[in-house]
C-alpha cells in the first residue's frame, strides 16, 4: 500500500508499513528523514495529533462508498472518512442546496455541467495527485492508449476534466494545471442478452429495435443513459441519421422522440429501469430478452445460472465515467486530508476492489499488484479465468475458464461509440422525454 | 359491538371472506420477501432460489461483510430516534390544534389549508424548498432541526385529520358534567378527555412513526450526513443488492407483530385485572 | 387568569401553523416564484420567463397527464372506497371483542413497516411473465401464453394503489363508525330494519367524516405519488405529478414549479369541493 500518512511514523504500531524507501517509518523520523519523507508527499506533512480530529465526508454512488472501503480507509489514513450512499438526484441537490455538508463527492462526468462555475467545487492542482503520470490517456490526454482520438458524442471524458484555470470557470480541452477532479472508474456498456431465448447473435444496436424482439426489450430510464442507447438503435436501424447522437439538434431530438413514440405504441419496450435490481430482475425472469445493461448486472444474472451474454456491438460501445472531487468550502488541515483521501483512493485498494465489481479503475498499475494474477488477467487482460473469480465480498462470480464478455480493458474501452450525454439542447429534451412517456 | 350474543347473520361469512381474500392479496407480495429473505448465500433477489439458507440475517445482523449491505443497522438506528422524536411531537402538536378546532377561530381556515397544501405539494419540492432556504438563510441542515422539520410537514397534516376524527361528534356532556363536578380545564383535559381520545393519540402516534420511517422525499436532503432507513435502501437499489434488504423486510414484521401481540396480550390482562377488582 | 377562548385557541393551534408558515408556506413561496423565472443547467436565473406557464396552460401532455392522474384517482377512489368500507364495517360491527378487532387492524397496517423500495420489488416475482398468478393461470388452463399485462402496466400501477390506499380507507371509516353508539343500531334492529337499511340510513350517514378524511388521503396519495407509477409501468405511464419528478430529476425547476403549483390548486380545489359534502371541522364545534 502507497500512501501513508505520518501518522504511521508518530505511533508505534505499524511495524507492517514498510516506507518506499525499505526502512521503517520509526527509523526514518528516528534518523532525522521525516522531512526528506514529507517530500515524497505532495501533500504537505500531517501530524497525527492535528489530523485525527479532522472527519471527511464522502457522498457518493453505491459502488464507491461502500462500508468496507471506508473501514480500510480510517484504517490506512489518520482522519476519520464517514460515507454516504446517495442517489444521483439527491446527491446533485445536496451539492448544490447544502454543499457545506459534504466534503468529497463522486458523481458522473455528466453532471459536470450542472456545477461550472458554481464555486462548489475545487479544482485540484495536477501537482497535488501524484498519479496523474499513470493514468490512463483517457483522461489526461483524451485520447485511447494508442494515441488515437475517441469518439466526441456524448459527454466523453476530456470534455470536463481541466479547468482552463485555477479560478476554475471554463473546462478546457487540452491539458492544463489544474485537474476538475480524479478518474475514479469507468466502463463501456452494451446490450445484455439472454442467448437461450434468442436464435441468432446480436450484433447491432439495430436489434434493440428489431421487430423480432416486439414486447421483450428495455431500456435504461432517462435522457442521461436510455436516449444514447435508444440513438444508437435508431441511427443503426438508419430511422434517424445523426451529426452528433450525443448532442442533438431540435430536429433530431423531434425524429428521435417521434421514432419512439411509435416503437412505444407499438408496444415493442417491455420496461424502462432505474435500479441495478430491476435490470437483473427484468433479464432474470425472462421478462426481457435484450436490454441495455451494466457489467456487473449482466455478472448477477449470471451467478443465477441463467445465461446472459454481454458482448460488444459492431457500432462500439456506449462509455461512460466517475470522478472524484472535493468540495471548495474545504480549507486548511481539512483539505490537506481531502487531498490525501483522494490519492489513498486511487493508491490500489480501493482500485482492486472497485474491479472486482467490473468496473475499470484509473490506475491500472496500481490496481495490478492489488490483485491475484488471475484476477487482473480475467477483469483487466480478456484472459480466461484459472481459478473462481470472487467479488469483493467473497461470492463467486464465475470459475475457471470463463471470459470476460468483449476481452480485455482496451478491447472493451477502445471502442466507444457514444458516451453517456447531458445535451445542450437538455431543456427540450426532458420536455420531448415527457411526451414520450405520456404516449 | 351492537350484535352481541346473536346468531352470525349470512353477511359476517361474505364480509369475512372478503377479508380474507384482502388479506392474502396484501400479504401476497409480503410473502415473496418473507421466502426470498431464506435465499441461499450464492442466491439474488429474485426468484429462483437458489437453495435455502438464513445467511442474510447473519450479514444483517453482523453489519458489513455482504454486498449491498451498506451500513444498514446505522441508518435503522437513525430513522426509529427521527421516527420517536417526530411521533411524539406530532402527537402532541396535533392534540393541541385539535383542541383548538373546537372552537371558531381566526386563522382556522388559513392552518387547514396549509395542512392539505403540505400534503399536496410533492414531497420533493417541500424538501427542496426547505434546503434551499436553510441555504439562503446559511444555516447548516441537520437531522434535529431540518430533518425533523421536513418531516413534520409530512405527518402532522395526517395527525390534524385523524384528531377531526377523534374528536368529532365528542359530546360535551362529559365535560359539561366534569365542570358541575368542579372540575377545572387541566383537571377536564387529563381527566375527561384524554382518557376518551386515547386510542386516537395511539393511533396518532403510530401512524406519524409510520410515515417518518417510511418518508424519503422531504427527508432527503435535509437530513444532513447519516442516510436514513428508506434512503439507504435506495441508494443501495442502484447498486448491486442482495437479499439482505428482503431480511429486513422479514425482520420487521417479526418484530411489529411480536410487539402488538406482546401489547395486545397486556391489555387483555390488564382489563382482566380491572374488571376481578371491581367484581370484588 | 381567564383566557378568551379565541385566544386559547390561537396558542393551542400556533406550534402547528408555525411549522407550516415556515417549512411549507415559505418553500412554497420560493417555488411560485421559481416558477416565473428563466433556467438552465440547474440554474435559475432572476430574469422573468413565462415559458414554464404557458407550456403548462396550454400543452397537450398537461391535458394527458390529468386525465391519467384522474383516471387513476377515480378508480383507486371506488375500489378502497367500497373495500374499506366493507372491511371497517366488518371489523366494527361484526367481530366481537376490541382484541381481536385492534390484532386484525395492526395485521392490516404492518406490511406498510417494510419499507416501499423493498415491497415494490416484490410484485414481479408474483405479476410478472414467469410469475406466481401467470403460472397459476397457465396450469389451471385459464390462459394458454402468459399475461404480459399484469405488469409493467395501468393495471399493475392500480393494483399497487389499492394494496397501499385500502388501509387508510379502512383506519378513518372504522374510526368513524366506532363512534356510532350500539343504541342507535339496536334501536333500528328492535324497529325492525334490515341490515341494508341500517347500512344505509345510518352507518353511511354517521361514517362520512372518517369516509371524507381517508378520501383526502387517498385523493391526495395518489395525485402526489410517482414511485408506484415509475416502478410498476416500468416508467412507461406519465401523471402530474410523474412529469414533475421527471423534471426536478433533470434539474429543471421552473417547469416543475410551475406543474407543482397547478397540481396544488387542483387538489386545494378537489379537498374544498369534498368539503362541501362533508364538513370534517363542522362536527367539532360545540
Amino acid at each position: 500500500m502507497t500512501p501513508k500518512t505520518p501518522k504511521d511514523a508518530s505511533t508505534t504500531a505499524p511495524g507492517t508499513t514498510p516506507a518506499p524507501t525499505g526502512l521503517s517509518r520509526r527509523a526514518l523520523l528516528k534518523t532525522g528523514a521525516a522531512a526528506g519523507a514529507a517530500s515524497l508527499f505532495p501533500a504537505p506533512m500531517l501530524w497525527a495529533q492535528n489530523i485525527k480530529d479532522v472527519k471527511i465526508v464522502h457522498a457518493g454512488q453505491s459502488y464507491s462508498t461502500i462500508p468496507n472501503i471506508a473501514e480500510q480507509a480510517n484504517k490506512d489514513l489518520g482522519f476519520t472518512v464517514e460515507m454516504q450512499t446517495l442517489d444521483q438526484t439527491t446527491q446533485t441537490n445536496r451539492m448544490l442546496t447544502q454543499p457545506d455538508t459534504l466534503d468529497v463527492v463522486d458523481v458522473p462526468n455528466t453532471s459536470m455541467k450542472y456545477f461550472l462555475g458554481r464555486d462548489i467545487l475545487m479544482p485540484l492542482a495536477v501537482k497535488d495527485y501524484k498519479w496523474w503520470d499513470k493514468t490512463v490517456p483517457l483522461f489526461t490526454q483524451g485520447t485511447y492508449p494508442n494515441g488515437e482520438a475517441y469518439s466526441m458524442q456524448g459527454y466523453a471524458p476530456i470534455k470536463a476534466q481541466y479547468y482552463t484555470s485555477e479560478k476554475a470557470k471554463e473546462y478546457s480541452l487540452t491539458p492544463t494545471e489544474w485537474l476538475v477532479g480524479v478518474p475514479l472508474y469507468y466502463n463501456a456498456d452494451t446490450i445484455g442478452i439472454r442467448p437461450d431465448l434468442i436464435d441468432r447473435p446480436i450484433e447491432s444496436w439495430a436489434d434493440l429495435l428489431s421487430s423480432d424482439f416486439n414486447g421483450k426489450v428495455a431500456l435504461q430510464d432517462g435522457v442521461a443513459v436510455g436516449v444514447p442507447d435508444a440513438a444508437m438503435a435508431l441511427e443503426a436501424m438508419g430511422d434517424v441519421t445523426y451529426v452528433d447522437k450525443g448532442n442533438m439538434t431540435k430536429e433530431e431530438i423531434d425524429a428521435t422522440i417521434d421514432k419512439l413514440i411509435a416503437y412505444k405504441k407499438d408496444g415493442h419496450f417491455r420496461s424502462f429501469w432505474t435500479t441495478f435490481e430491476q435490470s437483473v430482475q427484468l433479464m432474470a425472469s425472462g421478462e426481457v430478452v435484450l436490454e441495455s445493461m451494466w457489467a456487473p448486472a449482466v455478472t448477477e444474472v449470471r451467478t443465477r445460472g441463467i445465461e446472459c451474454k454481454y458482448n460488444g456491438m459492431k457500432e462500439g460501445y456506449r462509455g461512460w465515467y466517475i470522478m472524484m472531487m472535493g468540495m471548495s468550502h474545504l480549507d486548511g488541515l481539512q483539505r490537506d486530508c481531502a487531498i490525501e483521501y483522494m490519492n489513498w483512493y486511487n493508491s490500489g485498494w480501493v482500485g482492486a476492489f472497485i474491479s472486482r465489481q467490473g468496473f475499470y479503475n484509473s490506475v491500472p498499475e496500481n490496481v495490478q499488484p492489488m490483485m491475484t494474477e488471475n484476477e487482473y488477467g480475467y477483469w483487466y487482460e480478456g484472459k480466461a479465468a484459472t481459478d473462481d473469480i470472487l467479488n469483493p465480498f467473497g461470492k463467486v462470480m464465475e470459475t475457471a475458464g470463463a471470459v470476460r464478455d468483449g476481452g480485455a480493458l482496451w478491447d472493451r474501452m477502445g471502442n466507444i461509440g457514444i458516451w453517456n450525454s447531458l445535451m445542450d439542447e437538455d431543456r427540450y429534451l426532458v420536455r420531448r422525454w415527457q411526451d414520450f412517456i405520456a404516449a | 359491538m351492537a350484535t352481541r350474543k346473536r346468531k352470525r347473520p349470512a353477511s359476517f361469512y361474505v364480509l369475512a371472506t372478503l377479508l380474507g381474500a384482502y388479506a392474502v392479496f396484501l400479504y401476497a407480495p409480503m410473502a415473496c420477501v418473507y421466502v426470498l429473505s431464506f435465499q441461499g448465500p450464492q442466491g439474488g433477489m429474485s426468484f429462483p432460489m437458489v437453495g435455502w439458507s438464513t445467511h442474510w440475517f447473519q450479514v444483517l445482523f453482523q453489519g458489513t461483510g455482504g454486498q449491498g449491505v451498506g451500513d444498514i443497522p446505522s441508518a435503522f438506528r437513525r430513522s426509529i430516534r427521527l421516527a420517536l422524536i417526530v411521533g411524539v411531537l406530532t402527537m402532541i402538536i396535533s392534540v393541541s390544534a385539535g383542541m383548538a378546532y373546537r372552537r371558531k377561530f381566526p386563522g382556522a381556515n388559513f392552518v387547514f389549508y396549509s395542512a392539505i397544501a403540505s400534503m399536496v405539494l410533492p414531497g420533493i419540492f417541500v424538501g427542496f424548498g426547505i434546503a434551499l432556504t436553510f441555504n439562503l438563510l446559511g444555516w447548516r441542515v441537520n437531522w434535529f432541526s431540518s430533518g425533523i422539520g421536513a418531516q413534520l410537514t409530512w405527518t402532522l397534516p395526517f395527525g390534524m385529520l385523524i384528531m377531526f376524527i377523534v374528536l368529532g361528534r365528542f359530546n360535551p356532556a362529559y365535560e359539561e358534567a366534569a365542570t358541575d363536578l368542579g372540575a377545572n380545564a387541566r383537571q377536564r383535559f387529563w381527566m375527561v378527555i384524554v382518557p376518551i381520545i386515547l386510542p386516537g393519540i395511539i393511533a396518532i402516534t403510530m401512524a406519524s412513526l409510520t410515515s417518518s420511517y417510511e418518508e424519503t422525499a422531504r427527508t432527503q436532503l435535509n437530513v444532513g450526513t447519516g442516510n436514513t432507513m428508506p434512503m439507504e435502501i435506495t441508494g443501495l437499489l442502484t447498486a448491486a443488492t442482495s437479499p439482505v434488504i428482503f431480511a429486513v423486510g422479514t425482520v420487521t414484521t417479526f418484530v411489529s407483530f411480536s410487539l402488538v401481540i406482546a401489547s395486545l396480550l397486556i391489555m387483555t390482562r390488564l382489563a382482566k385485572r380491572r374488571s376481578s377488582r371491581t367484581a370484588q | 387568569m381567564k383566557l378568551n377562548p379565541k385566544a386559547v385557541s390561537l396558542l393551542q393551534v400556533a406550534p402547528m401553523g408555525i411549522i407550516f408558515t415556515a417549512m411549507v408556506l415559505v418553500p412554497l413561496l420560493i417555488i411560485i416564484v421559481v416558477s416565473f423565472l428563466d433556467y438552465d443547467f440547474a440554474r435559475v436565473f432572476p430574469e422573468i420567463y413565462l415559458g414554464s406557464w404557458q407550456d403548462v396552460l396550454t400543452s397537450q401532455l398537461t391535458l394527458d397527464l390529468y386525465e391519467t392522474t384522474f383516471k387513476f384517482v377515480a378508480i383507486v377512489w371506488v375500489i378502497t372506497f367500497s373495500l374499506g368500507f366493507s372491511i371497517a364495517y366488518f371489523l366494527v360491527f361484526h367481530v366481537r371483542t376490541l382484541q381481536i378487532r385492534l390484532m386484525l387492524l395492526a395485521a392490516i397496517a404492518i406490511p406498510f413497516w417494510t419499507s416501499g423500495p423493498i415491497r415494490a420489488v416484490a410484485w414481479v416475482p408474483l405479476l410478472g411473465r414467469e410469475g406466481l398468478v401467470n403460472q397459476a393461470l397457465l396450469g389451471l388452463g385459464i390462459v394458454d401464453q402468459p399475461v404480459a399485462w399484469l405488469m409493467y402496466s395501468e393495471f399493475a400501477i392500480l393494483v399497487a394503489y389499492i394494496h397501499l390506499l385500502t388501509m387508510p380507507m379502512v383506519i378513518t371509516i372504522s374510526n368513524s363508525m366506532m363512534k356510532i353508539p350500539g343504541s342507535i343500531i339496536q334501536a333500528a334492529q328492535d324497529a325492525g330494519a334490515s341490515e341494508f337499511q341500517i347500512i344505509r340510513e345510518i352507518i353511511l350517514p354517521l361514517a362520512r367524516p372518517g369516509i371524507a378524511i381517508g378520501t383526502i388521503f387517498v385523493v391526495t396519495a395518489v395525485m402526489g405519488d410517482f414511485f408506484i407509477v415509475k416502478t410498476m409501468s416500468g416508467g412507461q405511464v406519465n401523471t402530474a405529478t410523474m412529469a414533475i419528478v421527471t423534471e426536478l430529476n433533470a434539474f429543471q425547476y421552473p417547469p416543475a414549479a410551475a406543474k407543482s403549483v397547478l397540481m396544488l390548486a387542483i387538489v386545494l380545489g378537489l379537498v374544498a369541493l369534498l368539503l362541501r359534502f362533508a364538513d370534517i371541522r363542522k362536527e367539532l364545534t360545540k
